[in-house]
């Protein structure tokens, strides 16, 4: 800590992370652990639950493996009632399907919206409770948004709803949370390179297009996004909440 | 996967400098390890901010000049070698209500909070895009807005049209500027602790309406607004141009 300076240090604090394995949430984890903090990662997938402890272990934090689908209400509340620390969450569990507005699937919106939507409400509510319970001091959660979170995107009509429904609730979180000194922020990333958008960024087309709505003419990257969520989850960024960070190049500053 | 803050081999000039903001922000930016040119019209508060920044171990170079003069400041500018970081910090504000604002403290603050912070920037984006390898180190410009560069306040029509001016030049200057991988980000902090804060909070109503607005219920401290500064600053924040942090314990998500 230097005399205006703060540290982004996540010594003695924990960390849950949903859709740790993969992509942000992955990076999430390696970042936080990078600056102190445990990880409690929560994925559906065991060995790449395990993969991501044997690849944490060189931090030295504790870390906790739970193997659950954000969707399954039941067996996420049993573990989080249980949790004896918790003081932030990523809470990144996401996914898209893209279609064009008028094709869109019933069952695909109905994914979306349970994944993107309902699960982010239940998790961010029962690790709030949890963290209220536990009289935790500073604590911090941060929802995965979206540049769609605060602009439309070509094919992206479900995902926006669901994203901009993120920054809602993000923002009411933040209000009724206050009292509790729990900070709540999202982050809005461009279009990152994870195994997730591989596929995307494979077409040419889509290439080209978010290059030409970057003015900064890069790929955002897991590292870029991970860095601005470990500052918030940190006592860094004590006086910021009900916001968001936008992590795009430039793409929704037009 | 976690990008520190860290300004070593950075030059970054502050103007507005000897107090507040502007003298946290300076002295942080050192902290970093940049270099810091720092600007005032005052030089006892100058040499002040030198004598901090020299016991933390950093460096700086002071000058004399008020911002509102054009000429002046380029004489500074010819005096520094390179150029990586502004933080574009002088400003002030009257508070009047709209019907009785005097000519004399609009034209004032108006000259000061978006004449000069408009000259300032281009004057040291100018200089900035001259460094041959500027494409490949990039560079930041951080505006000083506030968080009534998003809302209106009573009492703050002048200082919110100079404001929400700053924050349209910031997004305009962010498209212009990321050719040359010069990022361009404003920081809106709710009310901090500064002498001119100080000054209105002396009136307990005003003080006691304004917390109430503020969910975390505390004013930011200069370190918070400081500590954000840096952060986009650094490298941390490669990907994040044309955006506004927010350090407002929540103001403008209500």
């Amino acid at each position: 800590m230097g005399i205006f300076l703060k540290d982004i240090n996540l010594k003695d604090k924990t960390a849950l992370i949903t859709g740790a394995t993969k992509g942000l949430g992955r990076g999430a984890a390696k970042a936080i652990a990078q600056v102190g903090g445990n990880i409690i990662a929560i994925g559906r997938n065991q060995s790449e639950l395990n993969s991501l402890g044997k690849e944490l272990r060189k931090f030295k934090i504790n870390y906790i493996a739970f193997n659950c689908d954000v969707n399954d209400y039941e067996k996420l509340k049993s573990f989080i009632t249980k949790l004896k620390k918790i003081d932030i969450l990523v809470n990144n569990a996401g996914t898209n399907l893209p279609e064009s507005f008028l094709n869109v699937k019933k069952s695909s919106m109905e994914i979306l919206l349970d994944v993107n939507t309902k699960a982010v409400f239940n998790v961010a509510q029962l690790c709030a409770n949890q963290m209220i319970k536990l009289k935790r001091k500073n604590c911090s959660i941060i929802n995965i948004s979206s540049i769609f979170g605060l602009v439309a995107g070509q094919k992206r009509t479900v995902y926006s709803m669901t994203k901009f429904g993120v920054e809602g609730l993000t923002k009411g979180m933040a209000l009724d949370l206050a009292k509790y000194n729990i900070r709540v922020n999202s982050v809005c990333p461009n279009i990152v390179l994870t195994p997730r958008t591989k596929k995307y960024f494979a077409d040419k087309k889509y290439n080209k297009y978010v290059k030409e709505n970057t003015p900064i003419n890069k790929v955002v990257t897991v590292s870029d996004v991970a860095t601005s969520i470990t500052f918030l989850a940190s006592e860094a960024s004590s006086m910021i909440t009900g916001s968001s960070i936008v992590i795009d190049g430039g793409w929704t500053a037009k | 996967m976690f990008k520190k803050i860290d300004l070593k081999n950075k030059t970054a000039l502050v103007t507005g400098a000897g107090k507040g903001l502007g003298k946290a922000c300076a002295i942080a930016l050192a902290e970093a390890g940049a270099k810091v040119v720092i600007i005032s019209r005052t030089k006892s508060d100058l040499d002040k901010v030198s004598k901090i920044i020299k016991k933390t171990k950093g460096s700086s170079l002071s000058f004399v000049c008020d911002v509102t003069n054009l000429n002046e400041f380029e004489k500074v500018l010819k005096k520094i070698s390179r150029l990586d970081i502004l933080v574009n910090n002088a400003g002030n504000n009257r508070p009047e209500h709209f019907t009785k604002v005097s000519q004399e403290n609009m034209n004032y603050l108006t000259d000061l909070n978006m004449k000069a912070a408009f000259n300032v920037a281009q004057l040291c984006s100018q200089k900035m895009v001259k460094a041959k390898n500027r494409k490949k180190i990039g560079g930041s410009i951080i505006h000083m807005s506030s968080q009534l560069g998003r809302v209106g306040c009573e009492g703050r029509n002048v200082y919110n049209m100079n404001k929400f001016g700053l924050e349209g030049l910031s997004r305009g200057m962010a498209f212009e500027l990321a050719q040359y991988n010069i990022r361009v980000n404003t920081v809106c902090p709710t009310f901090v602790e500064t002498p001119m804060v100080k000054k209105f909070f002396k009136n307990k109503k005003f003080k006691n309406k304004m917390l109430k607005n503020i969910p975390l219920g505390r004013v930011a401290k200069e370190s918070d607004v400081a500590t954000a500064v840096a952060f986009l600053a650094a490298d941390s924040s490669e990907m994040i141009t044309g955006t506004s942090m927010m350090v407002d314990g929540g103001w403008t998500a209500q």
